[in-house]
């Protein structure tokens, strides 16, 4: 599929959206971007293929700039959308109305320097390589939304781009399709061995299918990580608000022990030594390290039950502890709920492991310029 | 007695009009697609025919092309005269349909189709102009109906020489001026029969298969 390689993405615009970001994404890495809507994921994606123009920054690819503007780091460039090799699939597909899915996908080897029936041939590979062989004739409007997609996939890899980028391709496609294709996607990118970016806001999807992961939040990335790392260490309160940290907590860190709000609650943390004394604190707890007692022993909280949620055999309990604004959220299995009596307004003790806590530093509201410095200086990991 | 010489002119008349101008309208309705700081001005004076009397306009063709002419032909009372006057008064029907019809395809359509490595030519050939046939087969009937109920600024532009300038619609009324009602009634038939078969084409009698109106 020619030369592979890795892509490099640095981008820098104040208008119309202010967006701050830098990437690498290995060939072969599928590399998740997520954020609220309005966050900047899709302009960045559209900036990489030539769709959008940033103010400053450079994006190269296998070693080939695709757009600088920088004269210290090579000539100043901005290759059209059609010189830059990258397959790109949109939300709504996209397909050419007037074409059949075949001639769709056709239109993609135009440009390869091939005759028309080895277009047909080579478009045809792909269609059946996509499971949609035998819907070739058909035009995008007699397709549903899974066969649609599928087809500008085709139409993405026909090419042989030296990236792929995914624009949210999944979020107009009922559950049980959508399934499917998640596992399309999973089987190719061993295959295409390319840089692939998804844009997305579901986490679960980009938890299943990213080996990494960054998070943007109004333009700028705020961490990047492996989706595990991200779900245990995020790297600030915000990042763990975004990903949706149920057990978030404030307090405040001094040479080794957090404080939890105005309650008389403290615990020995270890630390590197890089939160300067008596910091405002934002914290989180994974479920794993939360443990519920009829019976009070050393260490333990006392708490009463706020509310009960039973979801099939799963139970969400919130608890609620003097002194404290937030409710601890627990993750336990009905027979759990049995066992401990839980009900309204019962009371019963807490255990949070020590070691399982994160603290991170709190972000400055609303400015994600002055909220970088403080992440390069206090990185926790 | 049917004027068939007046007929024959208009047709021919509407058809060069035709051949002349719809490639012409593609190209200036395939710029106005695009925005611009100048779109609205240029849109502006493209419609210009549609609001002004045509006396006016007959007035300003005949001072700019008074004693000129062209591959030898004078452009005051002669047919190549008719036939420049008739393109320009019928810009506003030839690009305006063709125009909505490229605004109609949808930006993502566009974008994808610079992303599969067309060049600007390419997308324009292979996916706009496809998606843009209704339009362009609706402007061309507007055009041509429109050429054939010119009235004033052919009047204006080409006086009534027969075979030369005096269209079916001047015919008409020379021969209702003359009492002539039976051939003016003919002959209004007549135009009117082209023109509605020409309106309901614009109308889209072709069916609604795949147009350039439509959403992906």
């Amino acid at each position: 599929m020619g030369e592979h390689g890795v892509l490099k993405v640095e981008i820098q615009q104040t208008v119309p959206n202010p967006l701050s970001i830098k990437l690498e994404v290995e060939a072969g890495e599928l590399h998740a971007l997520v954020g609220p809507s309005g966050s900047g994921k899709t302009s960045i994606l559209r900036s990489i293929a030539g769709l959008h123009k940033p103010e400053s920054g450079l994006i190269e690819c296998a070693n080939h700039a695709w757009f600088n503007r920088d004269p210290m780091r090579g000539p100043i460039l901005n290759l059209k959308a059609n010189q830059r090799s990258c397959g790109f699939l949109f939300q709504q597909y996209a397909l050419f109305p007037h074409l059949s899915a075949l001639d769709n996908v056709c239109i993609a080897l135009y440009t390869k320097g091939i005759g028309p029936q080895e277009r047909r041939l080579q478009a045809q590979e792909w269609l059946d390589q996509l499971n949609i062989g035998e819907l070739s004739e058909r035009l995008p409007k007699q397709l549903s939304g899974g066969q649609q997609q599928r087809v500008a996939l085709a139409r993405a890899l026909a090419r042989s781009p030296h990236v792929l980028l995914l624009d949210e391709p999944f979020s107009a496609i009922d559950i049980p399709t959508r399934q499917r294709l998640y596992q399309t996607l999973a089987s190719l990118r061993k295959q295409l061995n390319i840089p692939i970016i998804l844009v997305t806001h579901d986490l679960r999807e980009a938890n299943l299918l990213a080996d990494r992961i960054t998070v943007i939040d109004q333009g700028v990335g705020l961490q990047t990580a492996a989706p595990q790392t991200l779900f245990t260490k995020p790297r600030n309160a915000r990042v763990a608000q975004l990903v949706g940290m149920p057990n978030l907590f404030h307090g405040v860190f001094n040479c080794g022990t957090l404080s939890w709000g105005s309650s008389p609650w403290v615990f020995q943390i270890n630390d590197k030594g890089k939160i300067p004394p008596d910091s405002q604190v934002a914290w989180v707890i994974p479920q794993e390290g939360l443990s519920v007692h009829r019976d009070l022993a050393n260490h333990r909280i006392p708490c009463q039950v706020r509310h009960i949620s039973t979801l099939g055999q799963i139970a969400l309990i919130e608890f609620s502890i003097e002194n404290v604004d937030e409710a601890l959220t627990w993750e336990a299995s009905a027979a759990e709920v049995k066992r401990l009596q839980l009900e309204k307004d019962a009371r019963v003790f807490l255990e949070l492991e020590t070691k399982r806590i994160h603290i991170m530093p709190l972000r400055p509201i609303n400015d994600p310029r002055r909220f970088m410095s403080a992440l390069t200086s206090a990185s926790l990991e | 007695m049917l004027d068939t010489q007046a007929i024959a002119l208009s047709l021919q008349l509407a058809f060069w009009t035709l051949i002349i101008l719809i490639p012409f309208g593609i190209w200036i309705a395939y710029l106005l697609a695009q925005a611009g700081p100048w779109k609205s001005w240029a849109e502006a004076a493209l419609a210009l025919p549609l609001v002004l009397p045509p006396t006016v306009l007959g007035y300003y063709f005949i001072v700019t092309f008074a004693g000129k002419s062209l591959f030898g032909e004078p452009l005051v009372f002669s047919f190549t005269g008719l036939l420049i006057a008739s393109i320009i008064v019928n810009l506003p029907f030839a690009i305006q349909p063709i125009q909505r019809a490229y605004e109609a395809i949808p930006a993502e359509i566009r974008e994808a189709a610079k992303v599969s490595g067309l060049s600007t030519w390419q997308r324009f050939r292979l996916i706009e102009l496809p998606l843009a046939w209704r339009g362009i087969v609706s402007g061309a009937a507007m055009t041509f109906a429109h050429t054939l109920g010119e009235f004033g600024v052919v009047l204006m532009v080409g006086g009534a020489i027969p075979g030369e300038t005096k269209t079916a619609s001047i015919a008409i009324y020379d021969k209702v001026q003359s009492f002539d009602t039976a051939g003016a009634g003919t002959l209004s038939l007549i135009l009117l029969v082209i023109s509605l078969i020409a309106m309901a084409i614009s109308y889209g009698i072709f069916g609604k298969s795949h147009g350039g109106t439509r959403r992906a």
